[in-house]
């Protein structure tokens, strides 16, 4: 008994210091860190009793949350989707009907989303999932154009408008309750719904499920001769995908009051691909910095020139020719690396 | 019986004739893109903003008091070094990466993001309209037809044959098509295949330029002309085969002939959705697309 018991924390140490789990560790303090910053933030811009850098930074964090859902797929499973737009815009466009025409409740818009945006995922899925590499990319982009223009052409959303004068909520979380008007309250909000999906994406990725979504991206022919079948783990990562995007999506209305086509387009797509890159592929909190650097940057660059696209697209172009793995990915191997030396050392 | 023959006459042939001068162009691009994909595995995510570049650089000699003609000769010439200094300075970069594909994807989108905006700031938002250099029209059967779409589908047709001649007649295109077989092989036998590399990519920009200023007295330049129309030759590289020549041809004739035919029955801003809707029906049933890709048959 006593030598099983030995034999189980023996076992223990050897998969704690895999180098894989020091990955997930070092990965996991950078969302630590992410929080902190965060609540540091907080205290900084409530004192000064701020309104507009709140509102950026909770659209930072919603497009992160896109980005979560494009880095699912891309650094995960391995696959480009350059139409994701088409679950965050549909998060936001169900959300705002939710609210507007059926009840100003924050909780049932998201379930709804949840419904819908399930549905949509698993029928794109089933379309999408059965191209590989570069079609794959290409089916999600003809896609998410054929829903954003059928989207702008009907007149009954609002067409090249959108739709406008959302409520403003008062959102229940039982003792007590946020307002969407409220700043800063409704930041700390969406920034514990947004770690809430980051955090369960994480544990996800710890269930053999999720070791059978990154061996699908390692071998996906040779996940077949294991018993399995890659294409429905695939199909069921895209929902998972298509899901955290069009809850992020949901919560933009809320915070806008209007939702419009723009959200749709390809641009909307692109910047999350953008930020991946920025942040790093295959880390998922990545994109969440990633997000916050492109907002500020597009902030910053934007109040001196209208131009700062060419500021962006150079930065992503240089990350993509000599930081392929992005901020995070490029500082996790450098913490990585360093404790193998010391290790080594002792 | 005789108003089958009008409807047919008056109503459908001004539309395939329209839908066949856009079909040439969108045809030029495609032929770009799906030869550039068929040799070097990159999806170049800025073709569309070469094409536009193609029309700014003729609106500028067409300032500088070049004439039309002149000017149609002489964009494609100054493109082909921009093509060859892409595929050198980005493309290569990141070409011999396990991902590639990706790799190669993404950078080209964050260079359709730059030179977008270089349009804006250097010409600005607004749009600039190009003369008609051939005015007036021809009646062909009865029909009014404008004489500069009869002469963009005359070269357009001269060009894609000339394309074709290139790729599977001559010595040139026979290295093409080996490197894009086999790159190691054709390496092996003295194909210089880096050098050929380079050379197809800055083909296929001067193909997107010719298309650029082809369409600047139809449609007027404005930054962000490219995107709109990238839409569509990547739908018709897709239908007809990423990589296919051939596939290009006919996907491109065929689908701009489905757009122009609809908009007759719905409306014109559902007929991009229609197309799309194609491509990505293909992408599902077929998607290798209707024909094999370049080097293979």
């Amino acid at each position: 008994m006593a030598e099983s018991t030995a034999a189980v924390s023996v076992v223990r140490r050897v998969a704690s210091s895999q180098p894989e789990e020091v990955a997930r560790n070092i990965l996991r303090r950078f969302a630590y860190l992410f929080v902190a910053l965060a609540l540091l933030f907080t205290v900084i811009a409530y004192s000064a009793g701020d309104v507009f850098f709140f509102r950026l930074a909770t659209e930072a964090l919603l497009f992160g949350g896109l980005a979560m859902g494009v880095d699912l797929l891309l650094g995960y499973a391995g696959l480009l989707s350059l139409g994701h737009a088409l679950f965050f815009g549909l998060g936001a466009y169900v959300s705002a009907l939710v609210l507007k025409n059926m009840a100003p409740s924050f909780w049932l818009a998201m379930l709804v989303t949840l419904v819908v945006s399930s549905a949509a995922g698993l029928v794109a899925g089933v379309i999408a999932i059965r191209a590989r590499g570069v079609y794959f990319a290409l089916i999600t982009f003809g896609l998410a154009e054929v829903v954003a223009k059928a989207v702008f052409n009907t007149q009954d959303l609002g067409g090249s408008d959108g739709i406008m004068g959302v409520p403003i909520l008062k959102i229940s979380l039982g003792f007590f309750s946020v307002n969407s008007n409220d700043a800063g309250a409704f930041f700390l909000l969406v920034l514990v719904l947004i770690m809430a999906l980051y955090f369960g994406l994480e544990a996800m990725l710890r269930t053999p499920f999720g070791r059978m979504i990154v061996a699908i991206k390692a071998n996906e022919d040779r996940v077949p001769f294991l018993g399995f079948s890659a294409q429905r783990y695939k199909l069921v990562i895209f929902i998972v995908a298509a899901n955290v995007a069009a809850l992020s999506g949901a919560i933009y209305p809320v915070l806008r009051g209007f939702v419009s086509p723009e959200l749709l387009f390809f641009h909307t797509s692109g910047n999350a691909v953008i930020t991946v890159i920025l942040g790093g592929i295959g880390t998922l909190v990545g994109p969440l910095y990633g997000s916050v650097i492109l907002t500020a940057l597009k902030s910053v660059v934007g109040s001196f020139t209208e131009h700062h696209l060419i500021v962006i697209g150079v930065l992503f172009m240089i990350s993509v020719i000599f930081f392929p793995a992005g901020l995070i990915g490029y500082l996790k191997g450098r913490i990585q690396s360093r404790r193998e030396q010391s290790r080594r050392i002792s | 019986m005789g108003s089958l023959i009008d409807t047919l006459q008056f109503v459908y042939a001004p539309q395939i004739i329209n839908g066949l001068s856009i079909g040439v162009a969108v045809v030029l691009m495609a032929l770009g893109l799906t030869i550039i994909f068929g040799l070097l595995d990159v999806i170049n995510m800025a073709h569309g903003e070469f094409y536009a570049l193609g029309a700014y650089v003729g609106v500028t000699l067409l300032a500088m008091g070049v004439n039309f003609w002149l000017a149609l000769v002489l964009v494609p010439l100054i493109m082909a070094p921009l093509g060859y200094l892409t595929e050198r300075l980005f493309i290569q970069r990141v070409f011999h990466q396990r991902d590639r594909h990706m790799l190669t994807l993404l950078l080209t989108f964050g260079l359709a993001i730059v030179l977008e905006d270089v349009y804006k700031l250097v010409f600005g938002p607004q749009p600039y309209s190009v003369e008609m250099p051939i005015s007036g029209g021809s009646e062909i059967m009865g029909v009014f037809f404008p004489n500069y779409r009869l002469f963009m589908m005359a070269i357009g047709t001269l060009i894609i044959a000339a394309v074709w001649l290139v790729v599977y007649k001559t010595r040139l295109g026979a290295m093409v098509r080996a490197a894009a077989f086999d790159k190691n092989m054709a390496s092996s036998l003295g194909v210089p295949v880096s050098v050929v590399y380079a050379a197809t990519f800055a083909f296929g920009v001067a193909l997107a330029g010719l298309a650029g200023i082809l369409l600047a007295p139809i449609y007027s330049v404005f930054p962000t002309m490219g995107k709109d129309f990238i839409l569509m030759a990547f739908s018709v590289v897709i239908v007809g085969g990423l990589g296919s020549i051939k596939g290009a041809v006919i996907a491109g004739l065929l689908l701009t002939q489905i757009q122009a035919l609809s908009s007759l029955y719905i409306s014109p801003s559902w007929s991009d959705p229609l197309v799309f809707g194609i491509m990505v029906a293909v992408l599902m049933l077929r998607p290798q697309g209707l024909f094999g890709r370049l080097g293979h048959g």
